[in-house]
């Protein structure tokens, strides 16, 4: 059986073609469902909150997950990608990216573009994560509108400069100082949890949560098993979320620095992260509420070398983020009177920090592709950037929603519960759980 | 109304509804904002009248 050559090259270019097309499918199918498990993460957050919360407040809490989740997603679309195509050399408008904008022909179906949609979708998903760790920390006192504005300029506009500065091939953090972050410790957990401090001073604790010496009052959630069922959620949807952080070439793996990796090392250091974590959290704690926490620092902790750590190496750094973490929360409560619900400006604002520090110690030394080598003064530099990116802009917006009147529900609605005053439903209508909890002395209002 | 911005499927490119009407891509654009902007004003009147009727 013999071919011509110029048969043999027609067949060799259909091969190729399909190879390239395969390459092309596989890439969309590893981030569509990278995406989908993603979702875990919200609904992980909407367990973890709602539990979290009395039952006062238990939908009042879910519904703001629910708005925050449905409103990012518009707004990532019709500004928040172009910011991350836009800014990556600081405030100057980069070439190319008016593929961003909501009116460009890759911004819809278009059979020479597989890949936009497809990194949208994802990155949507990591705004509506940004904005959600705010969530958890400002319940039962937050107004749902301001926190709806919040959300949606942290998770569309304030974030994204952060990602494009450093969580981004050509982010100047990078290619100045040589940022190294492959799993956006300071672009999503940093920024988050440095925003939700600046709204938490201004927000101020809920009624009840200090007495006038100054001692803390503890105020427990009404359902602490739906919380840790929330936060196991919260991991499993990481594992979206990580896998999502690493670029599918079909040759290969790479970071989002287009530094050569594997998945395999994403899977050794996550997971060891999550364990080191969790473990370090109960040796400080007891507490499953911050063993489960502890798992979040976990991750976050390895997240900026999961590319390059030693798994043992991960599993110490992250036991030391769970050991410090909740000790740090204790001190925004108690020294600094921060009420913050669920401990997120500690988590993910803190928790960004170590892992980004940890990264300058234990992976400094390590070529870029861009820009010079992975060092601690990059590292700790771009800390601080994340850290004021964050703050200024969540402690100003804030500032301004308290001044017109809505930041915070009046003092009665937070008394009675925000589920009697703004939602129609009711979380529990057949059950005695709202009576008991009335009752509890741990939860004390001015009425009681 | 004839929304298809294409003829062929031979050589299509972007292909959604409209894609070749920017002008009517930046208007759906703002209509979408105006919505979401809407949407979060509602929710303010509301959360005031609830606040009031207590």
């Amino acid at each position: 059986m013999e071919q011509s050559v110029p048969e043999l090259m027609a067949r060799l270019d259909s091969l190729e073609a399909s190879l390239s097309m395969a390459t092309t499918i596989n890439s969309e199918v590893f981030y569509w469902w990278c995406t989908a498990l993603m979702l875990a993460i919200h609904a992980g957050f909407l367990a973890y909150e709602m539990g979290a919360s009395r039952a006062k407040n238990a939908l009042a809490s879910g519904m703001k997950n629910l708005i925050a989740f449905a409103f990012l997603i518009p707004a990532f679309y019709y500004i928040g990608w172009w910011i991350y195509l836009a800014f990556p050399t600081g405030f100057t408008i980069s070439d190319g990216s008016e593929a961003g904008l909501p009116w460009s022909a890759n911004m819809g179906p278009n059979l020479t573009d597989n890949a936009s949609g497809i990194f949208y979708a994802a990155f949507t998903l990591f705004a509506a994560t940004t904005a959600s760790i705010m969530s958890g920390s400002v319940i039962e006192r937050i107004r749902i509108s301001g926190f709806t504005i919040l959300a949606l300029f942290l998770g569309a506009v304030v974030w994204v400069f952060g990602a494009s500065w450093g969580w981004h091939p050509d982010g100047w953090l990078t290619t100045e100082w040589g940022l190294h972050d492959v799993g956006a410790a300071g672009a999503v957990h940093t920024i988050a949890g440095f925003f939700t401090l600046g709204v938490l001073i201004n927000l101020g604790p809920r009624i009840g949560r200090f007495n006038a010496d100054g001692t803390v009052n503890n105020i427990n959630g009404h359902n602490m098993p739906m919380s840790l069922i929330g936060l196991m959620l919260i991991v499993m949807g990481f594992f979206g979320f990580l896998g999502g952080c690493i670029i599918y070439t079909g040759d290969t793996w790479m970071t989002i620095y287009n530094t050569p990796a594997t998945l395999s090392a994403f899977a050794f250091n996550t997971l060891m992260g999550v364990a080191g974590g969790m473990i370090g959290a109960y040796l400080v704690t007891r507490d499953p509420f911050w063993m489960m926490s502890g798992a979040l620092i976990g991750v976050i902790s390895s997240a900026p070398a999961l590319d390059l750590y030693y798994p043992g190496l991960a599993f110490l750094v992250s036991f030391g983020g769970g050991c410090v973490m909740p000790k740090l929360n204790d001190i925004l409560v108690e020294k600094f009177k921060i009420d913050d619900a669920v401990g997120a400006v500690a988590v993910h604002g803190f928790g960004g920090v170590w892992g980004l520090v940890m990264a300058g110690i234990f992976a400094s030394g390590y070529q870029n592709v861009a820009g010079p080598e992975i060092s601690f003064v990059g590292q700790l530099s771009s800390a601080v950037v994340f850290m004021i990116l964050g703050f200024a802009p969540g402690y100003v917006l804030s500032l301004v929603l308290k001044l017109v009147g809505l930041l915070r529900v009046s003092e009665q609605a937070e008394v009675a519960g925000l589920d009697k005053a703004e939602v129609p439903v009711s979380a529990y209508p057949e059950s005695t759980v709202p009576a008991a909890f009335a009752n509890d002395p741990t939860s004390p209002t001015p009425a009681e | 109304m004839n929304s298809a911005p294409i003829t062929s499927w031979e050589g299509a490119e972007a292909y959604f509804t409209f894609a070749d009407k920017p002008a009517l891509l930046v208007a759906l654009t703002l209509v979408g904002v105006g919505v979401c902007i809407w949407t979060i004003a509602s929710m303010a009147i509301h959360e005031n009248k609830a606040y009031k009727d207590m």
